[in-house]
């Protein structure tokens, strides 16, 4: 084979027809296990719904919260959620941006899976409330006593940042579905006929529409990245503008960043795997993708432990007495365990993704996909609770690890993004069509343009001609077969 | 504080603790405790039960760390005493509340601003207005905030018990952060004698709860803003000042006992520690 | 509850309150809380007399949590006793209070109280009236009930003023002289020794004169005299120009070890040779400033440095550090406790300890001839554990058929080997006066609820009076709860009536007090003086001051050998907050963390981390400490305030009954003591039970506050040595 057929995305071949037919075939009758995981999803979400129920009734000493540790894995598993968020927009926006083609057949389900791992994510502040009734007073509303929130106080900026990045991201999604939108609007009947000639919004395919698409689709995604950018930033500064010994760090805007990318790549390469096996996606979620998906997450996670040295450095050679006790007691102490284990699941199990071997055995990288996914969930855990438990008052440290209540609530957060997920695959389409057939007509494009150059170079050396294609932007022969 | 007020002041607004800050004070109560004759007795802190409506958690609560104790008494080996075979110089204690910090960490990130700053120089906390986010708490380097976890009221004062309670103070609810106020109900009291007989704050005229009943008078409270109060005159006695951290080195006498935890931190406490003597002749 | 006060009666009762210590009245307050509905509405418009809404009075009192008799304010606010305050004016706290003293309003306000006479019928207790109760009263001690007048106890612990003029009158009456009085937590054994070298069995100890302290496990600030008074004198102590000196000799480090400059663990029973040892090398190198005769000389040579280094453990340099500073930081004060007194030969211990003050000079010095109440009959009778021991051989004898308590718990405080339980059993008619359900009542035929502290009449007379004599009076700080309970004296009154018609002149004991109080001698009208007592709370009467007569006793002393069977000892450690386990009911005092170990709500026992290497033991693990008389299983907590070879359990813990707050928590290390007597003076010889321990390979989390032991690093508390101290602040 020769390179370019190995390092082809996808087989440039593909009918049109086969790729609405397949996406729609993965949109309709769903299988048994299909049902089977909606259940599990449904009861793990049941059990938090329990636990919230009880931990609301009988406040947060049912979460076995105490002096020191007055947050805990809720927080944790809130900038988990929110950490996975970011994997959407790097797909979806930063990848468009610069122009990567590989990004086409799978940002759908990673647009998805922003939205609702921030949905997810948001309740997490709102459960670990102590009074979770007056969460309204966290926003700005005009009120004739003229009390307003904090706007020094991170948690307000939380608010806003949250609720901007989900509307953005929710929006963003929508527009990247329109053009998918009209094709199913084509395709299928009854409730469905009308939900997309609803969200569909006339669209018609024709030129002026196309180029008000894109120009929305391009300005959205400049918006988008500074915005994912800044959240999770302004995430980090619920700890890093706090005085507390492991939070108060300057690099934690990137180091959360780099987190989020990085535990939102891993969570693409579960789903992708999934995806692909459930819904036999094989020709769209090809293994060269996957294998740029794996480079992708090998960088990030090189970026992300090297700003772990960077913390460890600074804490090291700052010298600052709290500082150097904890970072101290991480490596030494109770958490040892925890925050080795983090370190093996972040920095040395990527390296796993230097071999092709493993990028294109699809069963690896789910293992590897998970492992990555724990080791950032430690992570975060990492962050929140050493802190709480070894801080300035040697007097109140203490040790806690979560607690029943906890555990189910954080657990039925996975059953509810699942719930979410699942719901999602079968109502939109879980692959951009139109994009993979953009897709399609270029690598078809610049196959027979190689083919055509290598003819050219056998046929009369030297002769050379402008390779690449243009974009055929007016062309409403997309959306159809 | 209207946007208005905000825009037109900025400059006097964004001034921060370490040049002023931008509270204008009428009093700055503070405390004085004397390490030396701490006995760790824990009498302050009963009578801060019994003074504050402060919940009794039982076994099962204080061992999961719900204990509501404003004032505690922490009691620490000496390190060095590790080597030999005996705690040759006793024990080490300290009371530990609020700090009252002049720049307080608890203040900014609270969401709703339920806990701020007094003209008393108090960190106040609104139990109305808190919304239970705890941030108050993870922020304080001293972890002097209590959060009711449970509605501790519930099972804290069977009958006829309930009718200790203080009716000058609320019984907190769960969901609430709360902490040591200096006896901000003794403050209002004083305070509104005060107004009405058209006369200055007298030192001493009330205490708090913890500096009255203490068997050794190892706690002083007053007013720091007062230059003739028991408590300034230990202040400025040993050389602590209010305001930004000033090392050791830079007081006219740096072995003088008189010293603010954390101080480094610049938090400015209102409460100023003196360090225990031992003897070292034996 | 309903809470009917007659405010108008009440006032009239409690006459005036302490008008200078009132908080003055302040804006008509916005808010009055009512618990539902349920309390009655004081009205803004027409309030009663002396009631303002939402104001609190302060009213003058004593403190009953212990026998020190520490003057109280109660803050009365619509009725209710809110909080307690030191008494600024008394002289035996100065304004001040202890933790029990604070948390006295839970005992007084505790749901566990008993609220109505019961008497035993059939075998359970039952609810009766107070007319059926007096009247089964009366048939049993009545005039006419044939009771024989040795066969009549009568147990109370401490107790002064007039009601222990009644207890008096009514043994008087009734013929009798079993009057037992019982306190576990006691100095007995130093008073004897202070009787017999000083002349006076409760001198005033002047600390804040002292320039060193040599203490051999009496915790003062503790359990030891008057806790109060004496931290506010150990304050002073501190403070002096030259900082005080504090040398705590004890086998299990005390609150008052914690505050200690030079805390010594002696081999347990063997402080009494050291004391000997430090007057040998005094005495050798003529520190002495007051002359030894010849054959006491003779008699220390034995205890040489060498020899008290080996009995004791301690080093010899750590014996010369301390006999030094004796003679070079002077004036000192010696004081011995529980854990040296209360042992076997534990008046010789004593003595030898005593014997410092002797050669030091102290007498005259810091110990000081103290002021006795003139009026002999309301002294205080100190209770002590040799009557516990004589009531256990009365009760073995069977020779009580009626026996009254009033607010003790021999059943609790008395080692199981005593059988007090099964003694009592062999009693026909047992009366209990008392306040709580505890395991002594429960036994008994008919229990008579009592009032608390707060709610009744009385008069105190301490046992320790620093200043002046004087007498502190209590008075009701508010209504009764329980409107079945009465107050003691009340009840003491019925049952003298029962027996002599010269009481039926006085309607109550309120009465009877203010006669008698009115009565006695004073400036002023008894107007004035009645008047002034409710203000102050306090009759400052000038005493008669003994002379104190130094002079030497035979000390015979000797270690005792324990046997390899039970090679630990046993330290039943009393300590401020649960005292001798009777305020294990008030919840405060469960929640505050014990000084040393900081646990609460429950039992541990502390030990030497060394010994609990050996016995493979950690913070938390259960051990099981055998004694020849029972056994215990409870947690450990290991800090190096403990001597290797002690093992020490707190008292308090144990409750069989007692309310809910107490009962069944922790173990009760009286209960395996053995029956062991002080030789010279009859006590019960608390410390001297030498015990097994093993490992009873059981863990569980023990219950303390705080996380690191350490200050890692923090410099949270700071030390630094007194030199730097002598420059910048001694020596002005």
């Amino acid at each position: 084979m020769s390179q370019v057929i190995q390092d082809k995305i996808i087989d440039e071949k593909l009918e049109w027809s086969r790729i609405n037919s397949d996406v729609i075939a993965s949109m309709q009758a769903p299988r048994k296990a299909y049902w089977i995981t909606f259940a599990v999803c449904v009861s793990m979400l049941a059990c938090a719904i329990a636990a919230e129920m009880y931990q609301y009734k009988m406040g947060l000493g049912a979460a076995a919260l105490n002096n020191p540790h007055m947050w805990d894995m809720y927080i944790a598993t809130f900038v988990f959620w929110i950490g996975m968020s970011h994997a959407g927009t790097l797909l979806s926006a930063i990848l468009h941006i610069i122009h990567a083609q590989w990004r086409k057949p799978i940002y759908r389900f990673a647009e998805a899976m922003t939205t609702f791992s921030l949905m997810t994510a948001g309740f997490f502040p709102m459960i670990h409330l102590g009074r979770v009734w007056n969460l309204y007073w966290v926003l700005p509303y005009v009120s004739d006593r003229g009390i307003w929130p904090n706007f020094r106080s991170p948690l307000v900026w939380d608010a806003f940042a949250i609720s901007t990045y989900l509307s953005a991201s929710a929006l963003f999604l929508f527009i990247g579905l329109i053009p998918d939108m009209a094709i199913l609007r084509d395709h299928t009947t009854g409730w469905r006929k009308k939900l997309y000639g609803i969200l569909c919004l006339g669209w018609r395919g024709d030129d002026r529409q196309w180029r008000n698409f894109r120009r929305t689709y391009m300005l959205m995604a400049c918006f988008l990245i500074p915005l994912a950018i800044s959240v999770h930033s302004i995430v980090s500064s619920d700890f890093a503008m706090s005085i507390m010994p492991g939070w108060h760090i300057t690099t934690f805007p990137p180091y959360f960043v780099a987190g989020a990318l990085y535990s939102g790549c891993a969570a693409i390469m579960t789903l992708f795997v999934c995806l692909r096996y459930f819904f036999r996606m094989e020709a769209y979620m090809t293994t060269n993708i996957m294998e740029k998906t794996c480079k992708l997450t090998f960088a990030i996670a090189m970026v992300w432990s090297y700003l772990n040295l960077v913390e460890f450095a600074a804490t090291w050679y700052g010298h600052n007495l709290y500082d150097k006790e904890l970072l101290l007691q991480k490596a030494y102490g109770p958490y040892a365990p925890i925050f080795w284990a983090m370190l093996f699941c972040g920095s040395v199990v990527p390296f796993a993704l230097c071999f092709q071997k493993l990028r294109r055995h699809m069963p690896s990288v789910f293992v590897l996909s998970i492992v990555l996914q724990l080791g950032m969930y430690l992570e975060r855990w990492m962050i929140v609770a050493p802190t709480l438990s070894l801080a300035h008052q040697p007097h109140q440290w203490d040790i806690l690890w979560g607690s029943v209540i906890q555990w189910a609530i954080v657990f039925g957060s996975f059953g509810w993004f699942g719930i979410l997920f699942l719901i999602f695959v079968k109502v939109f389409p879980c692959v951009s069509m139109y994009e993979v057939k953009e897709l399609c007509f270029h690598l078809k494009h610049e196959i027979e343009e190689e083919e055509l150059e290598k003819k050219h170079a056998q046929q009369k050396a030297g002769v050379r001609q402008q390779s690449g294609g243009t974009v055929p932007s007016g062309s409403a022969g997309l959306e159809g077969a | 504080m209207s946007l208005k007020n905000v825009l037109e002041n900025f400059s006097y607004f964004r001034q921060d603790a370490e040049s002023g800050g931008t509270h204008k004070y009428e009093h700055r109560f503070g405390m004085a405790i004397d390490l030396d004759i701490c006995t760790g007795c824990n009498s302050c802190s009963t009578a801060c039960y019994a003074e504050n409506n402060l919940p009794v958690v039982g076994k099962e609560r204080f061992e999961k760390g719900q204990a509501m104790h404003w004032m505690r008494i922490e009691r620490y080996w000496d390190e060095q005493e590790f080597e030999g075979d005996f705690a040759e110089q006793g024990a080490k204690f300290m009371p530990m509340l609020c700090q009252q910090c002049g720049a307080a960490t608890c203040e900014p990130v609270c969401p709703v601003a339920a806990t701020y700053h007094t003209p008393d120089g108090l960190n106040a906390q609104v139990y109305n207005r808190c919304i239970g986010s705890r941030f108050c708490s993870n922020n304080c380097p001293f972890r002097v905030r209590y959060f009711n976890f449970w509605s501790y009221y519930e099972d804290s004062w069977p009958e006829p018990l309930n009718m200790q309670l203080n009716p000058d103070l609320s019984v907190r609810d769960k969901g609430v952060m709360e902490k040591c106020t200096f006896c901000i109900q003794r403050i209002r009291v004083a305070k509104d004698t005060t107004q009405r007989e058209e006369r200055p704050l007298k030192d001493g005229e009330f205490l708090t709860a913890c500096a009255q009943a203490c068997p050794t008078n190892a706690i002083v409270f007053g007013d720091t803003m007062d230059p003739d109060s028991n408590v300034s005159k230990l202040w400025m006695k040993h050389q602590v000042q209010r305001g930004p951290f000033t090392h050791k080195k830079e007081k006219a006498n740096e072995e003088l006992r008189g010293y603010r935890v954390f101080e480094e931190l610049n938090v400015d406490p209102s409460i100023m520690y003196l360090e225990r003597v031992r003897d070292t002749e034996v | 509850m309903s809470l009917k006060v007659n405010r108008r009666k009440f006032l009239k009762m409690l006459g005036w309150g302490g008008a200078g210590t009132a908080l003055a009245g302040c804006d008509m307050p916005t808010t009055v809380t009512l618990e539902e509905g349920k309390e009655e509405v004081v009205s803004y418009l027409m309030p009663e007399e002396y009631v303002i809404p939402g104001i609190g009075v302060w009213y003058a009192s004593t403190c009953t949590a212990c026998e020190a008799g520490c003057g109280l304010h109660g803050r009365v606010r619509e009725g209710r006793v809110l909080k307690v305050e030191g008494n600024p004016s008394s002289p035996i706290n100065n304004g001040n209070t202890c933790l029990m003293g604070q948390a006295a309003v839970q005992g007084h306000y505790n749901p566990d109280r008993v609220t109505s006479p019961m008497m035993r019928k059939g075998g359970s207790l039952q609810n009766v009236s107070w007319e059926e109760a007096l009247a089964e009263l009366n048939k049993r001690i009545g005039a006419d009930s044939g009771l024989k007048a040795d066969k009549f106890g009568y147990v109370t612990g401490t107790i002064s003023g007039h009601q222990s003029v009644l207890v008096d009158e009514l043994m008087e009456q009734v013929a009798s002289k079993n009057h037992f009085v019982h306190e576990t937590v006691n100095t007995t054994v130093w008073n004897a020794v202070a009787r017999d070298m000083l002349g006076d069995e409760t001198p005033k100890y002047n600390m804040a004169k002292a320039g060193v302290i040599l203490s051999f496990g009496a915790d003062f600030m503790g359990t030891w005299g008057s806790p109060v008074h004496n931290m506010g004198e150990y304050a002073k102590f501190r403070k002096r120009e030259i900082r005080g000196v504090l040398v705590q000799v004890e086998p299990k480090m005390t609150l008052t070890g914690g505050s200690a400059d030079l805390w010594v663990a002696a081999a347990p029973g063997t402080e009494g040779a050291l004391a000997l040892g430090i007057a040998n090398f005094i005495i050798d190198r003529g520190w002495n400033t007051v002359d030894v005769p010849a054959e006491v000389r003779s008699s220390l040579k034995q205890y040489s440095l060498e020899a008290v280094e080996k009995l004791t453990g301690v080093p010899a340099t750590k014996i010369k550090r301390i006999a030094s500073l004796l003679s070079e930081r002077g004036p000192s004060l010696v004081l011995a406790g529980a854990s040296t007194t209360n042992i076997e030969n534990g008046y010789d211990s004593a003595a030898s300890v005593m014997l410092l003050n002797l050669i030091m000079g102290n007498v005259g010095e810091t110990i000081e001839a103290s002021y006795k109440f003139p009026e002999k009959s309301l002294r205080p009778k100190q209770g002590n554990t040799k009557d516990l021991l004589l009531l256990a051989k009365a009760l073995r004898d069977k020779k009580l058929d009626v026996l009254v308590t009033y607010n003790v718990n021999p059943v609790f405080t008395a080692p199981d080997a005593l059988q007090i339980r099964e003694g009592l059993a062999g009693v026909g008619f047992k009366v209990a006066i008392t306040s709580f359900p505890d395991e002594t009542s429960l036994l008994a035929d008919l229990i008579l609820p009592a009032n608390s502290g707060m709610e009744e009449w009385g008069t105190h007379v301490p046992a320790y009076q620093p200043e002046d004599s004087l007498l502190s009076f209590q008075q009701p700080l508010m209504e009764v709860i329980h409107k079945e309970s009465k107050a003691f004296g009340d009840i003491m009154l019925s049952m003298l009536k029962m027996r002599s018609s010269d009481f039926n002149k006085f309607a109550d004991y309120y009465g009877y007090l203010q006669t008698a109080m009115m009565n006695m001698p004073g400036e002023g009208t008894a107007e004035e003086r009645w008047n002034s007592m409710l203000q102050t709370g306090l009759l400052k009467a000038s005493g008669s001051q003994t002379a104190l007569t130094p002079r030497l006793v035979d000390i015979k002393y000797d270690v005792e050998k324990g046997s390899d069977d039970y090679p630990m000892h046993l330290l039943p450690s009393p300590r401020l907050g649960m005292w001798d386990g009777r305020h294990a009911n008030i919840p405060w005092l469960q929640e505050a963390p014990d000084q040393i170990a900081k646990v609460v709500w429950g039992s541990w026992a502390e030990m030497h981390p060394k010994k609990a290497a050996e016995l493979g033991v950690k913070n938390g693990d259960y051990v099981k400490i055998t004694s020849a008389s029972g056994s215990i299983e409870t947690q450990v907590y290991l800090h190096k305030g403990m001597h290797p070879d002690a093992i020490a359990v707190p008292l308090g813990q144990g409750h069989e009954e007692y309310g809910r707050y107490a009962k069944d928590r922790g173990v009760n290390p009286m209960k395996i003591l053995d029956p062991l007597m002080e030789k010279r003076t009859g006590e019960l010889a608390s410390f001297a039970t030498r015990v097994k321990v093993t490992n009873a390979h059981k863990f569980n989390l023990l219950i303390k506050m705080g996380g690191s032991e350490s200050q890692a690093g923090r410099k949270l508390v700071r030390t630094i040595s007194s030199d730097v101290l002598r420059r910048t602040e001694g020596e002005v």
